[in-house]
């Protein structure tokens, strides 16, 4: 987006009406301002644009033909829907005018690196950006926010962008949230309650496939990290580290790159994760590192950094970081645990010296502070892998995966392991397998159609007789498969309809089948008695 | 079959009507684009159809007869489409005589418009001439004006001056256009659908009610490829023309320098095969 508004591109400005009264005039108009060379980027600001007729839209398309990279800005809400209807939008980039929002005055609740958020008034509150390019980071952070939710994240999205000042914010709603970080400095009680929840909600993100493409690589990015500052350090060790973060397996699981107490938040309840914009793929360690530079790195030196970001004592940090590793680790093993985060600071300490040698942003003593932790470290490091414990592990009764049919085999093997337990006798099993695959496939079709999404999918075998439940939970459009008629079966294949046998022989193989939707989940249980 | 065919354009206007290419100019223009085949649409005047068949010698260019009606009724304007009547049938020049006699009536009543309301006169032997049109018009005023120093531009005499008069004008009613053509042996198609007479951006329900009183009156096809449409409504005009089987024709509306629309855009170039309710149209005359 920039190098767009500047002296390359021909801004023309849109007044009034354009209808078949004065379309042609307008397009002269237009026309003497019009650069000669087709490749310019011409925008029309429609900015005092009231109404726009077809004879209008025709002029903005023959414009559109003669200058490729045309671009209309400031679209009010009416001549935007013209625009949308007409299929303009598709064919052509148009902005719609931001709503005009000043925070003068307004309640400062939270701030952040990037920006500070505003209470607006009673329901709303907007986050306003530092970076000069804040229209992206704000399409950003939306998008992967919508991504995050449909693969089972709780988190807040902004429902609309807005001026603010010479940039822009994003809206939300005011929730009723208490930062973690607010409830450790003031509830200190809730210690223990805040370990579990939010080592629960990073094994949440880390259990979650995401689909290929969707978000950006987090190895990708510390592996540039090391590169850069990797000849500070002494000898070969520099060249070890490098092979270490080389060495990290790759792994598609959800990343959230910024995991301190002051992103996650409970509201009305519930524990929801904000921030989103530096969502990633990778292995486990990326976010520890993150944490331990939060809670740990940057304030070694000056323990009062700690008290100014996270509002509560460096004590109390190093204890939650100690605590929601442990939980993390699912150990209380001290030596696990010492060894797991020696890896971690390893790649912290790495980080700290380039963004304090690059942003100039630390003094020379603290970086060789971190330096000679890091050199005291590695020699004793040969791998930066661990034992990561993700949350279906945590759970051994729930499996969560993409919807895709790519899936279905991982499926039926987490369903059949639960089987073998109770030695299910083959003809039950076989049927299973089919209904299962018969759900399964139907959500990895339709749940998300045409986006993409995971689904969870939990076993339970008990009682006696035994019982086995079999759960899934997707957070796609909601549907009622029962609502779906049973087909004739009576009739040939010719007659037949296609499609609604398979849950018609779900019903047939299961003993009960029963849907709901409940906080955004369409949730189908499937019963049988062995 | 579309490389067989070749380009072709549907929609053009010439000085016959209010475009500023003359019909012989028309026919070196379409010829440096590589059109070849296409037809001429002026504004309730049919004088084209018949300038242009003998100055075609060779082969490499074909033709047929067009015209653009302005209509309106109770629920609307239209502009219809007339294509391959027969220039000579008594029906199809009652229709455009209509449509004349309607377009003297408007002039006259601008003229004395800006005369009593401005005291803009011209000479007579002006008038003479200007009622001696084929498709006397807006602009053709608004030319004088400028010409007699009332205003500095078209335009302007048209926004400022020409404009200001409102009055219940007549049309041609679209039966009477539908039922002209067909009896001329022509095929009737709707210009812009989504357009309305040119102004008007008609979607949804008024689209389908506009569209099956129009088949009633024995409307033939749409105009789906037309220079000034989106993808979505070509798309559009192409589903509709394919659940009521009608014919799709492809045209640019150029009017020379008037407009800034290039002979032979149409939105078509490049669609391959091409839609088989296009095809069907082109066969009644290739």
């Amino acid at each position: 987006m920039p190098n767009e508004n500047n002296g390359q591109a021909v801004v023309i400005q849109l007044v009034g009406r354009i209808d078949s009264a004065n379309a042609a005039q307008a397009e002269q108009t237009i026309g003497q301002q019009l650069p000669g060379d087709s490749t310019v980027c011409v925008v029309l600001d429609a900015d005092k644009l009231d109404y726009i007729s077809s004879a209008g839209l025709r002029m903005v398309l023959r414009v559109k033909k003669a200058f490729p990279k045309l671009k209309v800005i400031n679209v009010n809400p009416d001549v935007y829907e013209i625009l949308e209807m007409t299929g303009f939008t598709e064919m052509m980039t148009v902005e719609k005018a931001y709503r005009v929002v000043s925070v003068e005055g307004c309640e400062v609740i939270g701030e952040g690196a990037n920006g500070k958020v505003y209470r607006i008034d009673g329901d709303n509150v907007v986050k306003t950006y530092k970076n000069a390019d804040a229209l992206g980071e704000i399409q950003h952070e939306r998008e992967v926010a919508r991504l995050a939710l449909v693969l089972g994240v709780p988190t807040a999205i902004s429902y609309d962008v807005v001026k603010v000042g010479d940039s822009y914010g994003s809206v939300f709603e005011l929730l009723n949230a208490k930062s973690f970080a607010k409830i450790l400095a003031c509830e200190p009680e809730r210690f223990d309650w805040c370990v579990s929840e939010y080592v629960g909600m990073l094994k949440k993100i880390h259990g979650i496939a995401v689909p290929a493409g969707k978000l950006p690589s987090a190895k990708q990015k510390v592996v540039a990290k090391v590169q850069r500052m990797k000849d500070l350090l002494p000898g070969e060790l520099g060249d070890k580290l490098e092979r270490l973060a080389e060495e990290i397996p790759e792994s598609d699981h959800m990343i959230h790159g910024d995991f301190h107490t002051k992103n996650i938040v409970l509201a009305e309840g519930e524990v929801l994760v904000i921030d989103m914009d530096t969502l990633s793929v990778g292995h486990p360690i990326f976010d520890l590192v993150g944490m331990y530079n939060a809670y740990v790195g940057y304030s070694e030196k000056d323990p009062d950094i700690v008290l100014r970001f996270q509002g509560y004592s460096a004590e109390t940090a190093r204890r939650f970081w100690r605590d929601s590793l442990a939980a993390y680790l699912n150990t209380e093993n001290e030596q696990i645990i010492h060894e797991v985060e020696a890896k971690v600071r390893c790649l912290s300490y790495a980080g700290l010296i380039d963004w304090g040698v690059r942003r100039q942003t630390a003094d020379e003593e603290t970086i060789s502070l971190w330096k000679s932790r890091l050199t005291e470290l590695l020699p004793a490091v040969d791998s930066l892998d661990f034992e990561a414990v993700p949350a279906e592990a945590a759970d051994p009764d729930e499996l969560n995966v993409e919807a895709s049919v790519d899936q279905l085999q991982k499926v039926i093997d987490f369903v059949n392991s639960h089987l073998a337990l109770v030695s299910c006798p083959p003809k039950a099993q076989m049927q299973m397998e089919l209904a299962v695959e018969e759900i399964f496939v139907n959500i990895a079709h339709y749940a998300y159609a045409p986006g993409v999404g995971n689904a969870t999918v939990r076993v339970e075998v008990s009682g006696d007789p035994v019982t086995v439940t079999i759960r899934f939970m997707d957070r796609g459009i909601p549907y009622d498969p029962l609502k779906k008629e049973d087909p004739d079966v009576k009739l040939s294949a010719q007659e037949r309809k296609i499609g609604g046998l398979g849950i018609f022989m779900t019903k047939k193989i299961m003993d009960d089948i029963s849907y709901e939707y409940k906080d955004g989940q369409n949730i189908l249980t499937l019963k049988k008695q062995l | 079959m579309a490389e067989q065919i070749g380009r072709i354009d549907f929609h053009i206007h010439t000085t016959v009507s209010d475009g500023t290419d003359t019909p012989q100019e028309v026919i070196g223009a379409v010829r440096a684009v590589g059109i070849s085949l296409f037809s001429i649409t002026d504004h309730d005047a049919i004088k084209a159809a018949e300038i242009i068949p003998p100055l075609l010698d060779k082969k490499d260019l074909r033709f047929f007869p067009g015209v653009e009606f302005s209509c309106k009724d109770e629920a609307g304007k239209y502009h219809i489409l007339g294509y391959g009547y027969d220039p000579q049938s008594k029906e199809i020049r009652a229709v455009v005589d209509h449509g004349h006699s309607l377009r003297i009536k408007k002039v006259a009543a601008r003229l004395d418009f800006l005369k009593t309301e401005f005291g803009f006169a011209f000479p007579s032997q002006e008038l003479d001439r200007l009622f001696a049109l084929d498709n006397p018009g807006k602009p053709h005023i608004g030319n004088l004006m400028v010409q007699y120093g009332f205003a500095k531009t078209k335009e302007e005499a048209i926004d400022r001056y020409i404009n200001k008069i409102h009055f219940k004008s007549e049309y041609v009613r679209p039966e009477e256009a539908i039922g002209g053509i067909l009896a001329a042996g022509g095929i009737p198609i709707l210009a812009h659908p989504f357009y309305g007479s040119g102004n008007e951006l008609i979607l949804g329900e008024e689209m389908d009610d506009r569209l099956s009183r129009l088949m009633g009156f024995g409307l033939q096809g749409l105009e789906a490829f037309y220079s000034g449409f989106s993808d979505k409504l070509r798309n559009l005009a192409l589903s509709l023309a394919k659940r009521h089987n009608l014919y799709v024709t492809a045209g640019s509306d150029y009017h020379g320098t008037n407009k800034l629309v290039r002979l032979g855009d149409t939105g078509l170039d490049g669609t391959d095969p091409y839609p088989a309710e296009l095809l069907r149209f082109l066969h009644n005359f290739i």
